[in-house]
């Protein structure tokens, strides 16, 4: 049996990870699935548990100029329910489970579990989200891009704790999350799409493009969005084929029992060329 | 026509059944579920309880070469064949007892029960499992048709893997053929399906007042009593099986607790201590018995008005490692294999083969699904080759009554097709919606039509079953009803309790029906083939009447009624002529569906269900039983995928194997035509597989007519439409 600590606050709780570098559980809709054994028996962990779920300095969601700022321990609902909350996150966030859950699971899990399936994360790649990772005495801010290195796997120090998630707030005038899961409610994401763009004075100003669930990590290439700044919609119109075609060499999904390769990518694109579309027809 | 009746306060205090038995009243059981009361197996206590995890097959087919095991430590047990008391046998007695309660020497499917360890502390129990090394030889294994008819291997069941073969002949399909003007062909395929009962499978052998007493979650208490005797080589007297409030079933704890509750048996023969084995959710999904995945060839020759004129069914299932029931489904889906429809000259060749997958069994249907998929999609690839609409060349073909069926025997039933079709039209607006999805690249309808029969195939009830039911005047002017068929979420307890109370004109709350023990109750058979409110409810019905006559005897008169099988009705077993069913349930259904160009995601708009069960016995649970069925179906033929990888079920989570939630599917709106049916409980037929039948061709016709191209394979994944797009 593994120890577990209940910190009493956020300065117990970076002490206990600098001191034990305890595995954080928020809400568990993860971790207890992912170290489950047979009922009544205990979960599979090796490394001590620390439970954060609780920590009421973390609970939160706030307005913070033009940035939204969610707390490491903020549940899903949480962010579904705040006004602010950027629609194409909103969506994501409401598109995970059933409410229950939602209630219980944290956006900091969702993202720490780092599942290219990750339905918030695809959403959070396209709004440019900063993680903040606190340790005893110090902290620092990383793109989540950069914070996701690969399935399963963060930047995550052993001794640092997310402590909130901060996204930019822009205005963007197209935008999109859809998630093709394995049936309408309460499902796993076959693949997901994420896409964000503004016009300014008749030319795109700013534009993401996210894919779930088609790669080892959520896919966003910024090379590629890059070709399409400055385009007029004429233009995006005419080079639609070959945005499809630049796209098609950086989706590279698998088969797996939830779904096929050739499936994936065919309907990533077919979700990108309406995107492109709508954004062309944009008024 | 039937309606939907609302419940009122003096229905739910419960009604005098003597008027109208399709009033609903408030289920005996609901109150009690839907608040969480329910005691189910894993929620019992028992003194000195040991648990039980199997050591299981990793291989599909291989030798055993060695079992290396830990020392296990005082009151740690490892079961195995050895065990078996001399006298006993190493196989569980189903119909045939060839699936073996431990593998012994080598392993013929992933998951096979090789061991039982069991003891007091679960997590010493998981640690010795997970120091036992198996050493293996692997075998070349065989998981496909083509696989198990070339024996890939060498055979794994007798020298062909042909668990049963069946030929049944109409006509002269010889001498028909030539004369088609034009010969229509497809291969239809259907794959294997979970039950995904609520309540997993668990049972508790214990040993009480010096018999080995089992607990189970169990649609069939007999069943178990009988493989447990069969496996200790004991009188059937010497085994007890109390049935537990059961949390689902559709076929899944029909033969299966048997794999369970050998083993068990076993061991509390030998420690004399309760053990209870109690499924996890993936335990449950990758190691039990699914529906048999079909493929069912058919080729059908017309003559020049489009009337058909011969048929020719090639139909296979998949078994697995072990026959289990394979051979009555297989007799199933082949008398099934026409549909509702009279054939002149038709010819049905089935077989049901062995491989190295783990065993299909039951599954609500048992058989009919794959057929009828299979006919209903031919039917409509037909009609769209010679351009005439399916509602039309269907009608054309229905059959009536007096008609010939594939069994060489006249149609009884008062077919009432005609009818109900006219009925789902006027529902559904079916035709007028097929003209105007013509060319509407995203929409499309479908209509499908079944019958099941009834009870066990042909004169099964008589020959196998006999059931026997008992009814006895209790005090407080109560009546007690023995029988052996269970509760399992369709209603059985409140549609029997109607039924005796009806005709001892007592409130249906005054029957006294508890969960079957076999030390008490008679065997009225298992609780499969739609033959619980049809059968055993004519029996209940008829042993009410006796009990009335004689109830002013006073407290203890007793009655009983054991089944004789209607004389009309002929039967021969050995060439499955005459009499297939005494007779049948019909249905109609009509499914619309949107496409998502995009994701090619089906989103069904429409659902629409006309059936012919005789008489409901209670509208409210047979409205249950049609949403119910229809969306498990529609689950089936759409998200419920679930394939092999190297004989291994790759989904094996709720996350992967998906079933339908309340935003798959809208409701499904569901009529009831009357047509009693004089050996059934106020007319009542089978009902509880009906249901299930019509969904599946219906769904993948409205895909079908949506994407312009045609369905031959179900479940219809957005996988698969976006390949036939291409
Ligand atoms: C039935 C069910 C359905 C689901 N459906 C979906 C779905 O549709 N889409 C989807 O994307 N996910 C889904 N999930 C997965 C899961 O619910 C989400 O990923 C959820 O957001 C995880 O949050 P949590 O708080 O429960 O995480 P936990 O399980 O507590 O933790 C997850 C990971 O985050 C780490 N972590 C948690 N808090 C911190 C912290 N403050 N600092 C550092 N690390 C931390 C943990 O150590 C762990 O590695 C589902 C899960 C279940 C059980």
């Amino acid at each position: 049996m593994v120890d577990s600590y209940r910190p009493k606050d956020l300065k117990d709780a970076l002490r206990i990870r600098g001191e034990y570098g305890s595995t954080p559980l928020a809400g568990g809709t993860d971790l207890m699935v992912r170290y489950q054994s047979w009922a009544g028996t205990l979960p599979l962990f090796t490394n001590s548990v620390m439970f954060v779920g609780h920590l009421h300095e973390l609970k939160y969601i706030k307005k913070i100029e033009n940035s939204l700022e969610v707390g490491g321990t903020a549940t899903l609902s949480m962010v579904a329910d705040h006004p602010d909350t950027p629609r194409v996150l909103r969506d994501a966030v409401l598109s995970i489970a059933a409410p229950a859950l939602r209630n219980n699971a944290t956006l900091t899990g969702n993202i720490c579990n780092a599942s290219p399936a990750g339905d918030s994360v695809c959403a959070l790649y396209a709004l440019d989200a900063l993680i903040r990772l606190e340790k005893n005495g110090s902290s620092r801010e990383l793109p989540v891009v950069e914070f996701i290195t690969g399935p399963g796997r963060t930047l995550l120090g052993k001794d640092e704790l997310v402590t909130a998630i901060t996204i930019p707030l822009k205005n963007s005038s197209i935008d999109n999350f859809t998630k093709v899961g394995t049936r309408r409610a309460n499902a796993l994401s076959k693949l997901s799409f994420t896409g964000i763009a503004d016009y300014k004075n008749g030319r795109i100003d700013s534009i993401a493009l996210t894919f779930g669930a088609v790669g080892p990590t959520v896919v966003r290439s910024v090379e590629l969005e890059k070709k399409l700044l400055g385009l007029s919609r004429a233009e995006l119109k005419a080079g639609k084929e070959s945005i499809l075609s630049d796209y098609s060499t950086v989706i590279v999904p698998i088969d797996d029992q939830r779904s096929t390769a050739v499936y994936r990518k065919k309907v990533a694109l077919n979700l990108l060329d309406k995107f492109i579309n709508e954004v062309a027809d944009y008024e | 026509m039937g309606s939907n009746i609302a419940l009122k306060e003096d229905d739910i205090k419960g009604v005098k059944m003597a008027a109208k038995i399709s009033i609903p009243v408030l289920r005996i059981d609901a109150r009690e579920k839907a608040g969480g009361w329910t005691h189910y197996i894993a929620d019992y206590e028992f003194d000195n309880l040991q648990h039980g995890r199997f050591l299981r097959s990793e291989r599909a087919r291989a030798k055993i070469i060695e079992i290396r095991k830990p020392d296990f430590p005082e009151g740690y047990y490892y079961i195995d064949a050895s065990d078996i008391p001399p006298g006993g046998k190493n196989n569980i007695q189903m119909i045939k007892d060839d699936w073996r309660v431990f593998a012994d020497g080598d392993v013929r499917y992933i998951g096979e029960t090789i061991a039982l360890i069991l003891g007091p502390e679960k997590q010493i129990v998981l640690d010795l499992l997970n120091q036992i090394e198996v050493v293996y030889e692997d075998l070349v294994p065989s998981f496909t048709f083509q696989d198990a008819l070339s024996c890939k291997g060498g055979a794994i069941h007798g020298t062909d893997n042909i668990f049963a073969e069946f030929l049944l002949n109409i006509g002269d399909v010889d001498n028909a053929f030539p004369g088609a003007v034009r010969v229509v062909e497809g291969v239809y395929e259907t794959g294997f399906q979970e039950h995904l009962y609520m309540e997993t499978q668990g049972i508790v052998a214990t040993w009480e007042d010096e018999k080995i007493t089992l607990y189970a979650s169990s649609q069939c208490p007999f069943y178990i009593r009988k493989s447990v005797a069969g496996t200790l080589g004991v009188p059937l007297g010497d085994i007890r099986v109390k049935q537990a409030a059961t949390g689902g079933a559709f076929g899944g704890k029909e033969h299966f607790p048997d794999v369970i509750a050998t083993p068990l048996a076993v061991a509390v023969n030998k420690i004399k201590k309760p053990v209870a084995m109690i499924f996890d959710r993936i335990e449950d999904i990758s190691f039990t018995c699914k529906r048999h995945p079909g493929r069912i060839s058919i080729k059908t020759g017309l003559d020049r008005d489009n009337n058909i004129v011969a048929m020719e069914i090639d139909t296979l299932v998949n078994g697995g490692a072990y026959e289990s029931s394979t051979p009555i489904v297989l007799q199933r889906a082949i008398i099934h294999g026409l549909g509702v429809y009279r054939i002149p000259n038709a010819r049905i060749h089935g077989r049901a083969v062995a491989t190295n997958t783990f065993p299909s069994d039951a599954y609500r249907g048992f058989g009919a699904p794959q057929g009828l998929f299979a006919i209903e999609m031919h039917m409509s690839h037909i009609a769209d080759e010679i351009g005439m609409p399916v509602s039309q060349f269907k009608r054309k073909h229905f059959i009536k009554t007096g008609d010939i069926t594939i069994t060489n025997a006249k149609m009884h039933d008062d077919v009432k097709l005609p009818g109900m079709l006219a009925k789902i039209e006027e529902m559904s607006d079916y035709s007028e919606k097929v003209k105007k999805y013509e060319d509407d690249p995203l929409r499309g309808i479908g209509l499908s039509f079944v019958n099941h029969g009834g009870g066990f195939t042909g004169n099964g009830e008589q020959a196998v079953i006999k059931g026997v039911v008992k009814m006895k005047r209790l005090e407080d002017g109560k009546a007690g009803l023995y029988v052996s068929v269970v509760e399992m979420g369709q209603g059985l307890q409140t549609a029997l309790r109607k039924i005796a109370s009806k005709e001892l004109e007592l409130d249906y709350l005054d029957i006294v029906y508890d969960n079957p023990d076999t030390d008490i109750v008679p065997d009225s058979g298992p609780t499969c083939a739609s033959r619980s409110t049809m059968v055993v409810g004519f029996l209940v019905q008829e042993c009410a009447k006796k009990l009335k006559i004689k109830w002013d005897e006073g407290v203890g008169a007793e009655a009983e009624h054991v089944y004789t099988h209607p004389e009309e009705f002929v039967w021969e077993q050995e060439t499955l002529q005459g009499d297939a069913y005494p007779s049948y349930g019909w249905g109609v259904n009509v499914v619309e569906v949107e496409l998502d160009p995009f994701t090619y995601e089906v989103k069904t708009t429409g659902v629409w269900a006309v059936w012919d069960v005789g008489v409901t016995i209670d509208e409210t649970i047979m409205q249950g039983q049609s949403s119910g069925g229809v969306i498990q179906a529609l689950g089936y033929a759409s998200i419920e995928k679930c394939e092999l990888k190297n004989g291994a079920f790759m989904q094996r989570t709720m996350a992967d194997y998906t079933i339908p939630t309340s935003l798959d599917f809208p409701e499904v709106h569901t009529v009831f035509i009357d047509n009693p049916y004089k050996y059934g409980p106020s007319g009542a037929k089978g009902a509880g597989e009906l249901v299930f039948d019509a969904a599946p061709p219906a769904y993948a016709e409205a895909v079908q007519n949506a994407i312009g191209k045609r369905i031959y394979e179900i479940p219809v994944t957005p996988e698969m439409i976006m390949e036939a797009l291409r």
